[in-house]
C-alpha cells in the first residue's frame, strides 16, 4: 500500500508534466503562424501603452526601427497573474472571492517549490528540514515561514473557495454557466485545503511531515506516512495535479500564450523573415471547406488556389 | 418568451426563443424612440428559421423533413471539425482552441458588451452565451470529452440549435471589447466570427449583403457598390467638378498614376453616399502637394473587405486584389481612407495571409493626415471650427490597431471645442453597425440597430455634449469611418436628432477642409444649410 502511495505521487508529477507539455505542444502545433489578432493596449509599446497606442501610429512605420519593450510585457503578465488585475477592474465582486483563492494557491505552490529545494539542499549537505533535531540556522527560519505559508494559504483557499461556490450558486448570471465541473474543481480545492488545515491543526509540525515525505520521495525511501490526514490530503493533491491540465484550470499553463502569442503578438511580417518564409508554406495547405465558393466542387485545392482563383465571375 | 435563458434552451424551446421590448431598454439623456419590431409573416415563419428573436440575418431555410434536419446538423458538425484542423483554419486555430479550453465562466466580460447592457441584460447577449453553446457542442460532439454530459450538462443537438447558433453569431458586432476585459485571454468576438465561418465556408450560408452583394460583387465588378471602374472614374470626375465650385479650389483627383508615392484606397461607398469625404481627401492631398493616386483596377478603388466579418477565403481574395492594384502602380504605400474594417483587413489580417513579396506597406489615413496638418503645409484657421466636436473611435482602428493619438492630435489642433466621449480610445464602444450590420436593413435589422446596437453610442454622444444639448448649438460628431457614419446617420435621422440637437456628423477630412483658409467657408453643412 505504501509503495502504491509513493508510486501514485511519482505518477501524478510525471503525468502533470507530460500533460502540460502536451497542452503546450498542442497549442504550438495548432498553427505555425496565425493571423495577427492583437488587441490594444499592448504593454511592450512602452509609453504608447498608457493610452493603447501602437507602432502603426508612426508614419512610414516600416522604415523605422521597432522598439519592443519586453520588460513591460513581463510586468503586465506578472500584474495579471499575481494581482488578477483584469478581474479587479471588470468584476470587483468576484475578485474579492477569487483573489484569496488564487492567493492561497500561489502560497501553497510557492511553499512546495521552497520545500523541494530546501530538502534537496539538505540532501546535498545543508541542514535537514525533515529532521527537527538537526535543523538549524536559515533552514529553521524557512521551516517557520513554511508553516505560516501553509496555514495562511490553506485558509485563503478554503475561504475563497467557499465564497466562490456560494457566488456561483446565488448569482443568477453565474449560475447559468456553472456546470458540475466548476463545483467539482473548486470543491476539490476546498476539500484539499480543509484536509491541509486539519493536518496542520492535528499534528505537531506540518512542515516536518511534508519535508519527510519529500525526502522519502527523493531518496526512494517508501515508508508509511505518520499522519493519515496528511496522506489523505496528499492523495487529493495528486488528483488535483492530474486534473489541472485536463480541465479549464489549464489556463494556468496557457495564459502566457494567450497573452504573449495572441493578444500582444503584433509582429508585422515586414519585421520577421521567419514569418515571411512561413506564409507561402501555409498557403500550400489543402482546403476542404465544402461551400461552393471554396472547395465545393470537390477538386483538391490549396489556400493559394482559393485566393487566386475567384469563382465569382460566374457565380450569382 | 423567456429573457432569463438557460444554455439548453437553445435546443429545447419551441418557436421564438427570446425578445427585447421597449421597457427592457435603459433610458438615457438623448430622446431615443423605440422602433417597433415588424412581426414575422406566416410565409417567413414557414420558409425560414425565425427561432431566435425578432431579427433574421441569415434566413436559414426551414428543413422540410427529418432527413433535411439531420443533414443540417451533420453538415454543421463536419464544418466544426474542419474548423479545428490546421489545414482548414491555420489562420485562427490557436485563438479558437484556447478560447474553447480556457474560459472559466467568470462573466467578467458581460458588462463590457454594449449589446448585453443595452438589451436590458438579456441573457442571449451575454458575450459568453453563444460561446458556451458552441463550446459545449465542441466538447460533447466534436472532441467527445469523457463524461462531457456529466461535466458540462447535456446539450441536445438538433437543427434548431444549429439555426439559432448561426443567428446568434450575428448578434455581435465583433468589436472585441469583451475580449479586452477577459482575465484569461478568451475571445468571444473571435468565437462569433468562427461560427460565421462554419456557416459561410461549409454550409454556404451568409448574409447576402456581405457575400453575394458584398465580396462576390466586389470580386466581379470591382466594388461592393456595383460600380465598375468607368463608373467610379466618372463619378469622381463629377465630384471634382462639384467641389471645385463649392470649395473654390480647382480639384483634380488623379487615377492610375504609375510610380506615385501613395495609393489612396477609399471605401467606395463614400463616392455614392458621402462625396464630400472623397472631395475633402482630394483637396487636402492636392494642397499638401502629395504624390498620390487612386486606382481604377478591379477592387483597387474600393477598400471594403467584408470577408473580415465572415469568411477567410473571401477575405484573402479581396486583400490580394488590393495588394495587386498597389503593386501594379508601383506605389510606395497604400493609405487607407476613412474605413475601419478596411484598415484592419488590409493592414493587420492580410499581413500574415498575403505572401510578403506581394505586399505594399499600408498606412492609416489618420497618420498621413496628422503629418500633413502638423507640417504646416495647409493654412488652417481653427476659428472656422468653433463648434463643439466629439470623436467616435472605430473599433477596428483603435482597439484592434492601436491608432489612437493621430486623430486626436489633429482635432486638438483644428477644433478648439473638441471634447472626448466617455469611454474613448481603446475603451470605446462600437457604433452598433460593426461587422457588416451598417449595410443591412431588412428583417428588423434596422430596428435592431436603432433599438439595441446603436444605443450605447448614442449614450456616449449625449454625454459628450451634455453641456450643449438642444437645437441652439451646432455640434459635430466626427466619425472617421464609412460604416460607422452610416450607422450614426440612421440613428440621428430616426430620432430626429438633427433638428432636436443640431447635430452634424462626418469624417475627419471634412473638418480639416472646413478650416482651410483658402477654401470657401461652410464646407460642413448642418440640416438647415443643406
Ligand atoms: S470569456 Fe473570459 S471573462 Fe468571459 S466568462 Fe470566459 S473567462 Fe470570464
Ligand atoms: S465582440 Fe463586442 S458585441 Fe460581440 S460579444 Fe463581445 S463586446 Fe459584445
Amino acid at each position: 500500500m505504501t509503495t502504491i502511495f509513493y508510486l501514485l505521487a511519482y505518477f501524478a508529477f510525471a503525468a502533470f508534466f507530460a500533460l502540460a507539455c502536451c497542452k503546450i505542444r498542442g497549442y504550438l502545433a495548432a498553427s505555425p503562424l496565425h493571423v495577427r489578432w492583437e488587441i490594444y493596449p499592448v504593454p511592450h509599446e512602452g509609453k504608447k501603452a498608457a493610452y493603447g497606442g501602437s507602432f502603426m501610429e508612426n508614419s512610414d512605420w516600416w522604415t523605422k526601427v521597432r522598439h519592443v519593450e519586453h520588460f513591460y510585457d513581463i510586468l503586465g503578465i506578472f500584474k495579471e497573474v499575481l494581482l488578477l488585475e483584469a478581474t479587479f477592474k471588470h468584476n470587483h465582486t468576484l475578485w474579492f472571492r477569487t483573489y484569496p483563492f488564487h492567493f492561497g494557491l500561489y502560497m501553497l505552490m510557492g511553499g512546495s517549490i521552497i520545500l523541494f529545494f530546501t530538502v534537496l539542499a539538505g540532501l546535498l549537505g545543508a541542514s535537514p528540514l525533515w529532521n527537527p533535531q538537526e535543523m538549524e540556522g536559515f533552514v529553521t527560519f524557512i521551516h517557520n515561514v513554511l508553516n505560516s505559508v501553509v496555514l495562511i494559504g490553506a485558509l485563503a483557499i478554503f475561504g475563497g473557495g467557499i465564497a466562490l461556490i456560494c457566488r456561483r450558486m446565488n448569482d443568477e448570471g453565474l449560475a447559468v454557466y456553472s456546470s458540475r465541473e466548476h463545483f467539482l474543481n473548486i470543491g476539490v480545492f476546498v476539500l484539499f485545503a480543509f484536509l491541509t488545515l486539519m493536518t496542520w491543526a492535528c499534528n505537531a509540525d506540518y512542515v516536518i511531515l511534508a519535508a519527510t515525505f519529500m525526502h522519502n520521495l527523493l531518496t526512494l525511501n517508501f515508508v508509511p506516512q505518520e499522519s493519515n490526514l496528511f496522506a489523505l490530503s496528499m492523495l487529493l493533491g495528486f488528483f488535483v495535479l492530474l486534473w489541472i491540465p485536463l480541465s479549464n484550470m489549464q489556463h494556468l499553463l496557457l495564459k502566457y500564450f494567450m497573452y504573449h502569442d495572441i493578444r500582444w503578438n503584433d509582429v508585422p511580417t515586414q519585421a520577421s523573415v521567419t514569418n515571411q518564409n512561413l506564409i507561402p508554406d501555409l498557403l500550400k495547405k489543402q482546403v476542404t471547406w465544402a461551400a461552393p465558393h471554396i472547395a465545393g466542387d470537390g477538386t483538391p485545392k490549396s489556400w493559394l488556389d482559393v485566393a487566386v482563383n475567384v469563382p465569382n465571375k460566374t457565380e450569382k | 418568451m423567456n429573457k432569463h435563458l438557460q444554455i439548453r434552451d437553445i435546443s429545447t424551446v419551441e418557436g421564438q426563443l427570446t425578445t427585447v421590448q421597449e421597457n427592457d431598454l435603459p433610458q438615457q439623456r438623448l430622446d431615443l424612440k423605440f422602433m417597433p419590431w415588424k412581426p414575422y409573416t406566416e410565409e417567413q415563419k414557414q420558409s425560414f428559421a425565425c427561432l431566435l428573436d425578432e431579427v433574421n440575418v441569415l434566413n436559414i431555410p426551414v428543413p422540410k423533413s427529418k432527413a433535411e434536419e439531420e443533414d443540417l446538423v451533420n453538415r454543421f458538425l463536419t464544418g466544426m471539425r474542419k474548423l479545428f484542423t490546421t489545414e482548414n483554419n491555420f489562420t485562427c486555430l490557436p485563438m479558437l482552441q484556447t478560447s474553447m479550453d480556457n474560459c472559466v465562466q467568470c462573466n467578467s466580460c458581460s458588462s463590457a458588451c454594449h449589446l448585453f447592457e443595452m438589451s436590458g441584460e438579456n441573457e442571449m447577449y451575454r458575450p459568453n452565451y453563444r460561446s458556451e453553446i458552441f463550446r459545449r457542442i465542441y466538447k460533447q460532439y466534436i472532441k467527445k470529452e469523457p463524461f462531457a454530459k456529466w461535466r458540462y450538462g447535456d446539450l441536445g443537438l438538433n437543427w434548431k440549435t444549429v439555426a439559432r447558433l448561426g443567428e446568434l453569431a450575428y448578434r455581435c458586432n465583433l468589436c472585441r471589447r469583451c475580449a479586452q476585459t477577459c482575465p484569461i485571454g478568451v475571445d468571444n468576438g473571435l468565437i462569433a466570427r468562427e461560427i460565421r465561418k462554419v456557416f459561410s465556408q461549409e454550409l454556404g450560408i451568409s448574409p447576402k449583403e456581405l457575400h453575394e452583394k458584398g465580396t462576390v460583387l466586389q470580386s466581379r465588378a470591382g466594388s461592393s457598390t456595383g460600380m465598375t471602374s468607368q463608373v467610379v472614374k466618372d463619378n469622381v470626375e463629377f465630384i471634382d467638378e462639384d467641389y471645385s465650385e463649392i470649395t473654390g479650389i480647382e480639384v483634380h483627383t488623379p487615377f492610375d498614376v504609375k510610380g506615385a508615392d501613395i495609393l489612396l484606397l477609399h471605401n467606395a461607398g463614400e463616392i455614392i453616399a458621402w462625396p464630400e469625404n472623397v472631395a475633402a481627401f482630394s483637396v487636402i492631398f492636392q494642397e499638401a502637394g502629395l504624390s498620390w493616386t487612386l486606382s481604377s483596377k478591379c477592387a483597387g478603388y474600393d477598400g471594403v473587405n467584408y470577408g473580415v466579418f465572415y469568411d477567410d477565403a473571401q477575405l484573402a481574395r479581396i486583400a490580394l486584389m488590393h495588394m495587386q492594384a498597389a503593386k501594379e502602380l508601383g506605389v510606395k504605400k497604400i493609405v487607407i481612407g476613412e474605413c475601419g474594417h478596411a484598415h484592419k483587413a488590409l493592414t493587420v489580417i492580410a499581413d500574415r495571409v498575403i505572401p510578403y513579396e506581394l505586399q505594399t506597406p499600408r498606412e492609416s489615413c489618420y497618420v498621413t493626415l496628422r503629418d500633413i496638418v502638423m507640417s504646416g503645409r495647409l493654412k488652417l484657421n481653427p476659428a472656422r471650427n468653433d463648434f463643439p466636436v466629439t470623436l467616435h473611435d472605430p473599433c477596428n482602428i483603435v482597439r484592434l490597431m492601436g491608432i489612437v493619438s493621430p486623430q486626436r492630435e489633429i482635432l486638438r489642433k483644428i477644433a478648439p471645442k473638441f471634447r472626448e466621449m466617455p469611454c474613448h480610445g481603446v475603451d470605446n464602444y462600437c457604433c452598433g453597425g460593426g461587422s457588416g450590420f451598417a449595410i443591412m436593413s431588412r428583417n428588423n435589422i434596422e430596428e435592431w440597430r436603432g433599438n439595441i446596437t446603436g444605443r450605447k453610442k448614442m449614450w456616449q454622444i449625449g454625454e459628450a455634449f451634455k453641456d450643449c444639448l438642444g437645437p441652439e448649438t451646432k455640434k459635430y460628431i466626427c466619425a472617421p469611418c464609412s460604416n460607422c457614419k452610416g450607422q450614426i446617420r440612421e440613428l440621428l435621422a430616426h430620432n430626429d436628432l438633427y433638428e432636436k440637437n443640431s447635430f452634424a456628423y462626418g469624417g475627419l477630412v471634412e473638418l480639416i477642409v472646413n478650416c482651410m483658409d483658402n477654401v470657401n467657408p461652410g464646407f460642413i453643412k448642418w440640416g438647415e444649410d443643406e
